[in-house]
C-alpha cells in the first residue's frame, strides 16, 4: 500500500479539522459479498473444526452407569429382603400321620404367633426332608439350611413337655409326654402350641435385630413390625458397639504394664484354649489373624487422673468417665495390623504394685468395652505383686472374659445359648446389612454421578456397578430362598465391588481442576481471535439488515 | 585397635543364651573433646513365636511389616553428619553399622520373580515409611537398585531359602534425618527409653551430635538346615559423636561464650604474651565430663529384662583414668568390672529406676589412648563447570604400607545424571604398571524408570591412592519433576565401599560376616533449572503470536481499504473529549469549593 502512507500521516496531523470529507465509496456487490463469505468461512472453521477438537480434547471420558437401576435398589425397589427359615421336626417315635399333624397344628400356632412376616419359620419332616437332599444335587446347600433341628423325645419322668436346647449344635429336644400326641382329628393341641412358642422364643432376638436393622435404612420397608422402645435401645446399643462387617478381621492381643514386670506371658496356650475354637466356629463368616505382644513400661498418658484410693474396698478405683482416656494412644503402639480388615484390640493391663488392686468405682468391674474398637480387662494379680509370668491358668479367666467380648463386638445376639444358632442369626444379619449398605453405596454413587459432571467415570467403575448389581440380585434371591450362607458369599462380593467403585481414585483428580481455570489458560489466545471475529461478523449483520431493509 | 573393642564386646555377649534382649552403651572419648557414644539393643525371637505373630520383645508392628513384606533380612539407617576418619580414626563396627547420609535401606526379599520382589519391596518401604514418619515411600524404582558383590546376607538362611532371596537396595540422600524418626525407633525398645541405657536417647543431643547413625538390623541365624530351629534377631544401634563442649551448654542458653581468661592455658613463649593477650595451648590433661551433663539425664536403672551380661555400660579408657559413679538415692548397689587389656571399664547400673551417672574430673594421662587407624579413606567430589556437563572424581586411599587392598566400589547414581562409562578413567599414585580396575559391573540407567548401578572390583597396591574420574551429563528435567528447592541442587548418594577380607585378616565369623565398609560423602549435583512461572509465559507467548497471525490474515481479508479523506469520521473519540472535559469542571468546581470553605474557616 505506497499510495496510503503520505495520507494517513496527513491525516494523524491534523484530525479534527477535516473540513470536506468526502465519505467513502459504497462497497461493491462484490466487496460486500467476500468479506461475507471471508467472516462465514472463519465461522464454520471455528464451529465445525474448532468447537468440535476443543471438546473431544477436554471433554472427560463418562463410562455410563445404570443410574436408574442403581437408584432403585437405593431405594428399595427391586430387592425385599424375607428371611425364610426352615426348622427341621425329627419325630421317629410317632407316625408319619401324626407327626405330619403335628407339624400342621404347630406351624399354625407359630404363623399366628408371628408378627414379623418377612421373617416366618417353616416345619419340614426331617426324614422326609433327607430323602429330598437325595434326589436333589446341591445336597449340601440344603443342609445348612435347616436353622433348628427339632427333635421329638418321649419321655416319662420329668414335667412334660420340657426343651433342652444344645449348646453346641443346632439341636432342639423336646420331651413330651405319651398321651401328649395330638390325635389327628383335634384341632389345638398344648404341644403343639408350647412348641411353637417355644421357637418363636428362640428366634425372637433375631426377629428384634432384623426388625431394628430394617427400621434403621433409609427406605422404610412395608413389612415392619415395631419393636418396644427398651428393645430398641439395646439393638441400637449392640449396633454401635459392634463392628461393621468385614471379610477379615485382625485380632491383636496385648500386655500391658507400667513396670517390668510381667515380661512373659502364656499367650500360645491360651490362644489355643480358648480363642482359636471360637474362631473356627466363627470361619464361615469371616476369617481372623491373631497377633500378641508383651508391652513394658507402659505409662498412663499425663493427663489421666491418677487412681484414687477407696478404703472401703480396700483399692484403687477408676471413674467410670475416665475410661475414655484410659488407652495412652499416643504412646501405646497399637497400631492397626497390616492388610485389610479392622483390627480389634484385646488389652490386659497389669497396674502397678503401688495401685494393686485396681478397678472401676461405680461398679467394681475390671473389665470394659470400647465400642467399635476392642476390650480392655484389669489384672489384678491375686498375690498383690505382679509375677514375672502369666501362667495359661492366670489367663483363663482373662480369655474367657476377651471371648465374651469379642462375641458381642462381632455383633453376635446374647440369645438363644446355642451358639451355632446365634451364628446363622449373624449369617442373617450381616447378609441383609451388607445388602442395605451395598445398595446405600450404590445410591450414593448414582447421586455422586449426577451432582458433579466434571468427575471421569472410568470403565473399572462401571464393570464394579455391573457386578454389584448382578451380585445383589444374587443374594437377595438366595435370601428369598433361604440359602443364607449363599446370600452372605455374593453380598460381600457385592459390597467389597461397590467400594472399589466408589473409591475408584481417578475420579478425584479431576474434580480440583475447574473451569475457571480452563478459561484462565485459553484467555489470551480466544480474547485476542474473537475480538475482531465477532465486531466484524456484528457489523456485517447490521449492514446486511440495513439492505434488506432500505 | 577400635575395632577390636566393638569385637570384645559382642563376644561379652553370648549370642543365644538365657535371655532373649541384650544391651550395651560403650562411651570412647575421641581427639578434639570429642566422645562417641555406642549404643546397642539386640532381642531375639523364635521363627515359630515369630510366625504365629506372638510378640514378646520383637517389635509387633515392625515385625508384622517384614511378614507382609515376606522380608527375609532387613537393614535400615539414618544417618547424619560425617564421621572425621583423620581425627576420629576407625569407625565403630567397621563402618557396618553405617549407612550414606539420609535414609539408606537394603533387604532380602523373598519372591518367586522380580516382578514379586519389587512388588514387595514397595509394600516394604510403604510401610517403613509410615512406621519411622520417613519418606522412604520415595524410594521407587530409580532409586533402586539390586548390588552384585557389595552386599552379603548377615544372617544364616536356610539353604533351602536362598534361591528365592533378592536384594534390593534404596537410598534416600535428601532425607534429613530428625526427633520424629528418633522417637519411633525407641518406641521399638522393650524399655522404651524409661529404664536402662535408652533413657539416655534424647532428640535434642542426638541430633545435635557432630555425627550420628541410627540402625535397624534384622536377620534370621538358622543352625543346620531346619526353618523351625531358626531364631530372628533384630538389632538396633545408634552410633554417635558428641562435641562435649557443646553437649555441656545448657539448653535454654545455647549461646557459646569465651571461657574466663584464668581457665585458659596460654604459650607464654609468644613474645605477645601478656596480662590481656595470650595464645591458647591446648590442655594436656584429659578434661573433665560427666554423663549426665552431656546426655542431659540420668540412666534411669537398668532394664530388668537384660541377659545375664548385665555390665550395660562400657568407657573405652586408660585403666588409671578415675571415674566417679553417682546415684540418686545414694550409695545404691552396682557392679564394676575392668578390662585392661582392652582398656575398658564397665558398669551395671542398679535396678529400680535408679538414677545412675558417671562422672570423670580432670586428670593428667601419662599414656594417650591407642586410636585405631582406618583401612581405608574415600573422598568423592563433582568436577567440572556447567549446566551440561560434569564429572565425578573419588580418590580411594590404602594407607597401609604392606597390605594391598581388595574394594568392591558401589554407585547408585539417579537417572538424571548420565555417566559416560568410555571416560572412565582409573590412576594409581605412586604410578604403577598394574590394572587397578579388576571387574566392572554397569547396568545403564533409563530415562525417569530406573537410576544408573555401577559396582566396581577394584585392587589397590599398598600405600597408593587411587583415583577415579568419570564424565556425566545432567538431564533437563521436565516442570512438574523439579521439587519446591530445585536450584538447591539434586543430592546424589553416596558410594559403598566395602572392604573384601584379605589373607591375613583374622577376624571371627561375626565380624565376617558384617564386613568392613566406608561411604563417602553425598554430592550436590547443580541441575539447569528453569523459570518455573514459563508455563504461562509460553501460553501467553504462543497465544500472542497466534492471534498476531491470525488479526493480521483478518484484517487484511475483511477491511475495505479507502483514500484517506474517504475515512469515515469516527464519533468515539469525539465523544470521550468531551466527558474528559466534562469531568474536569466537575473537578475544578470541587476544588474552588473546598478552598472557600477553608478561607471561611480561616
Amino acid at each position: 500500500m505506497p499510495d496510503a502512507t503520505p495520507s494517513s500521516s496527513e491525516q494523524t496531523g491534523s484530525p479534527a479539522t477535516a473540513p470536506n470529507r468526502r465519505g467513502p465509496p459504497p462497497p461493491t456487490k462484490q466487496e460486500i459479498s467476500n468479506t461475507q463469505r471471508v467472516l462465514l468461512s472463519f465461522w464454520a472453521v471455528v464451529i465445525f473444526l474448532g468447537l468440535p477438537i476443543w471438546w473431544k480434547t477436554t471433554t472427560v471420558y463418562r463410562a455410563s452407569l445404570p443410574l436408574d437401576v442403581m437408584k432403585d435398589w437405593s431405594q428399595g425397589n427391586v430387592c425385599q429382603p424375607t428371611f425364610p427359615l426352615r426348622v427341621a421336626v425329627e419325630a421317629s417315635h410317632i407316625t408319619p400321620q401324626e407327626a405330619q399333624h403335628l407339624i400342621k397344628t404347630t406351624q399354625h400356632a407359630l404363623d399366628d404367633l408371628n408378627e414379623f412376616s418377612a421373617h416366618h419359620l417353616r416345619l419340614v419332616v426331617a426324614t422326609s426332608l433327607s430323602n429330598e437332599t437325595m434326589e436333589t444335587e446341591d445336597a449340601n446347600v440344603l443342609e445348612d439350611d435347616i436353622a433348628l433341628l427339632v427333635r421329638l423325645k418321649s419321655t416319662t419322668s420329668s414335667p412334660t413337655p420340657s426343651f433342652n436346647l444344645h449348646t453346641f449344635s443346632p439341636i432342639l429336644d423336646v420331651f413330651y409326654g405319651q398321651n401328649q400326641i395330638p390325635s389327628s382329628s383335634s384341632g389345638v393341641s398344648p404341644l403343639a402350641s408350647s412348641i411353637a412358642k417355644e421357637l418363636q422364643s428362640i428366634f425372637a432376638e433375631e426377629q428384634a435385630t432384623l426388625t431394628h436393622l430394617l427400621s434403621s435404612i433409609s427406605w422404610k420397608p412395608t413389612q415392619t413390625s415395631t419393636l418396644s422402645p427398651e428393645m430398641a435401645s439395646t439393638m441400637t446399643r449392640r449396633s454401635t458397639r459392634s463392628f461393621k462387617y468385614a471379610p477379615t478381621y485382625h485380632l491383636t492381643f496385648s500386655l500391658f504394664t507400667p513396670n517390668s514386670a510381667p515380661s512373659d506371658w502364656a499367650i500360645e496356650s491360651a490362644l489355643s484354649h480358648h480363642i482359636t475354637p471360637l474362631l473356627r466356629a466363627l470361619s464361615p463368616i469371616s476369617n481372623f489373624t491373631i497377633d500378641s505382644q508383651l508391652q513394658m513400661y507402659a505409662h498412663f498418658s499425663p493427663t489421666f487422673p491418677d487412681p484414687a484410693y477407696d478404703p472401703e474396698s480396700k483399692s484403687y478405683t477408676l471413674n467410670t468417665s475416665d475410661l475414655s482416656g484410659f488407652i495412652n494412644a499416643a504412646d501405646w503402639p497399637l497400631s492397626p495390623s497390616i492388610g485389610a480388615g479392622p483390627t480389634i484390640n484385646f488389652i490386659l493391663y497389669v497396674p502397678a504394685p503401688h495401685q494393686t488392686p485396681l478397678l472401676v468405682r461405680e461398679n467394681g468391674a475390671s473389665s470394659w468395652l470400647i465400642p467399635q474398637w476392642g476390650g480392655i480387662q484389669i489384672f489384678n494379680p491375686p498375690t498383690g505383686s505382679a509375677p514375672s509370668s502369666l501362667s495359661a491358668d492366670d489367663l483363663s479367666p482373662v480369655m474367657q472374659t476377651f471371648t465374651n467380648q469379642l462375641l458381642s463386638l462381632l455383633g453376635l445376639p446374647n440369645s438363644p445359648s446355642s451358639l451355632p444358632v446365634r451364628l446363622s442369626t449373624l449369617t442373617r444379619v450381616h447378609a441383609a446389612s451388607l445388602i442395605f449398605s451395598a445398595s446405600d453405596t450404590l445410591g450414593a454413587l448414582a447421586r455422586l454421578t449426577k451432582s458433579l459432571p466434571n468427575i471421569p467415570i472410568p470403565n473399572t467403575v462401571a464393570h464394579s456397578v455391573d457386578s454389584t448389581i448382578a451380585h445383589l440380585h444374587a443374594a437377595c434371591g438366595h435370601l428369598r430362598q433361604g440359602r443364607f450362607a449363599a446370600a452372605l458369599q455374593d453380598a460381600r462380593v457385592a459390597e467389597a465391588e461397590v467400594e472399589r467403585a466408589f473409591f475408584e481414585r481417578s475420579m478425584v483428580g479431576q474434580v480440583y481442576f475447574p473451569d475457571e481455570h480452563k478459561v484462565a489458560v485459553y484467555l489470551p489466545l480466544l480474547g485476542p481471535i474473537a475480538v475482531p471475529l465477532v465486531t466484524n461478523s456484528v457489523r456485517e449483520w447490521r449492514r446486511w439488515r440495513l439492505a434488506r431493509r432500505g | 585397635m577400635i575395632f577390636r573393642i566393638f569385637l570384645s564386646l559382642l563376644l561379652l555377649l553370648p549370642l543365644a543364651c538365657c535371655s532373649d534382649y541384650h544391651e550395651k552403651l560403650l562411651l570412647r572419648p575421641l581427639p578434639g573433646n570429642a566422645l562417641l557414644a555406642s549404643f546397642n539393643f539386640r532381642s531375639n525371637a523364635t521363627a515359630n513365636s515369630f510366625d504365629e505373630q506372638n510378640f514378646r520383645y520383637f517389635p509387633r508392628s515392625f515385625g508384622q511389616i517384614l511378614q507382609h513384606a515376606h522380608t527375609k533380612e532387613l537393614h535400615l539407617r539414618f544417618s547424619v553428619g560425617r564421621w572425621d576418619a583423620e581425627t576420629w580414626g576407625a569407625r565403630p563396627w567397621n563402618g557396618a553399622r553405617e549407612g550414606g547420609t539420609g535414609v539408606e535401606l537394603w533387604a532380602w526379599v523373598e519372591a518367586k520373580s522380580d516382578e514379586e520382589a519389587n512388588s514387595r519391596w514397595l509394600t516394604l518401604t510403604n510401610a517403613l515409611s509410615g512406621l519411622f514418619c520417613a519418606s522412604l515411600n520415595f524410594i521407587d524404582s530409580t532409586r533402586t537398585i539390586r548390588p552384585m558383590k557389595t552386599f552379603e546376607p548377615e544372617g544364616l538362611h536356610p539353604k533351602s531359602m536362598l534361591p528365592n532371596l533378592q536384594l534390593l537396595h534404596g537410598v534416600l540422600p535428601h532425607e534429613v534425618v530428625c526427633t520424629e524418626n528418633l522417637t519411633p525407633f525407641v518406641k521399638l525398645l522393650p524399655c522404651k527409653g524409661k529404664a536402662g541405657i535408652s533413657s539416655l536417647l534424647d532428640g535434642h543431643k542426638l541430633f545435635d551430635a557432630s555425627w550420628q547413625v541410627m540402625s535397624i538390623d534384622v536377620r534370621p541365624i538358622c543352625h543346620g538346615d531346619d526353618e523351625s530351629n531358626c531364631i530372628l534377631e533384630i538389632e538396633q544401634t545408634v552410633d554417635m559423636v558428641l562435641d562435649r563442649e557443646r553437649s555441656k551448654r545448657p539448653r535454654d542458653n545455647p549461646i557459646p561464650r569465651p571461657l574466663p581468661m584464668d581457665q585458659i592455658e596460654c604459650d607464654v613463649s609468644k613474645p605477645y604474651h601478656a596480662e590481656d593477650s595470650c595464645y591458647p595451648l591446648e590442655k594436656s590433661s584429659e578434661p573433665a565430663w560427666d554423663l549426665a551433663e552431656i546426655f542431659g539425664r540420668h540412666i534411669k536403672g537398668d532394664c530388668p529384662i537384660t541377659g545375664d551380661d548385665s555390665m550395660t555400660v562400657c568407657v573405652n579408657t586408660q585403666p588409671e583414668r578415675i571415674i566417679n559413679v553417682f546415684t540418686n538415692p545414694e550409695d545404691q548397689d552396682f557392679g564394676m568390672k575392668k578390662i585392661p587389656e582392652e582398656n575398658l571399664t564397665c558398669f551395671e547400673p542398679p535396678s529400680n529406676g535408679t538414677d545412675f551417672s558417671l562422672s570423670f574430673p580432670e586428670q593428667n594421662m601419662t599414656t594417650p589412648l591407642p586410636l585405631a587407624s582406618p583401612r581405608i579413606h574415600a573422598f568423592r567430589s563433582i568436577t567440572g563447570y556447567g549446566q551440561e556437563r560434569g564429572g565425578i572424581q573419588a580418590i580411594i586411599q590404602n594407607p597401609s604400607s604392606t597390605e594391598p587392598l581388595d574394594v568392591i566400589y558401589l554407585e547408585s547414581l539417579p537417572w538424571y545424571m548420565k555417566p559416560y562409562l568410555h571416560t572412565l578413567r582409573s590412576q594409581l599414585s605412586p604410578p604403577s604398571t598394574i590394572q587397578p580396575i579388576k571387574e566392572t559391573y554397569y547396568r545403564p540407567a533409563l530415562d525417569r524408570r530406573r537410576g544408573t548401578h555401577l559396582e566396581l572390583k577394584l585392587h589397590i597396591p599398598p600405600g597408593s591412592s587411587l583415583t577415579l574420574t568419570y564424565d556425566i551429563e545432567k538431564a533437563i528435567l521436565r516442570y512438574t519433576e523439579y521439587p519446591p528447592d530445585a536450584n538447591r541442587g539434586f543430592d546424589v548418594a553416596p558410594a559403598a565401599i566395602r572392604v573384601l577380607p584379605g589373607p591375613n585378616d583374622a577376624v571371627d565369623e561375626d565380624t565376617r560376616r558384617r564386613g568392613i565398609y566406608v561411604r563417602t560423602t553425598s554430592l550436590l549435583l547443580p541441575l539447569p533449572t528453569p523459570d518455573f512461572s514459563m508455563p504461562y509465559n509460553v501460553i501467553i507467548l504462543t497465544s500472542t503470536v497466534m492471534a498476531l497471525g491470525f488479526g493480521g490474515i483478518f484484517n487484511i481479508l475483511v477491511r475495505r481499504f479507502v483514500a484517506a479523506d474517504e475515512v469515515p469520521e469516527n464519533k468515539l473519540p469525539l465523544a470521550l473529549t468531551a466527558l474528559v472535559a466534562r469531568f474536569r469542571g466537575r473537578i475544578r468546581q470541587v476544588i474552588t469549593k473546598a478552598m472557600g470553605n477553608r478561607e471561611k474557616t480561616e
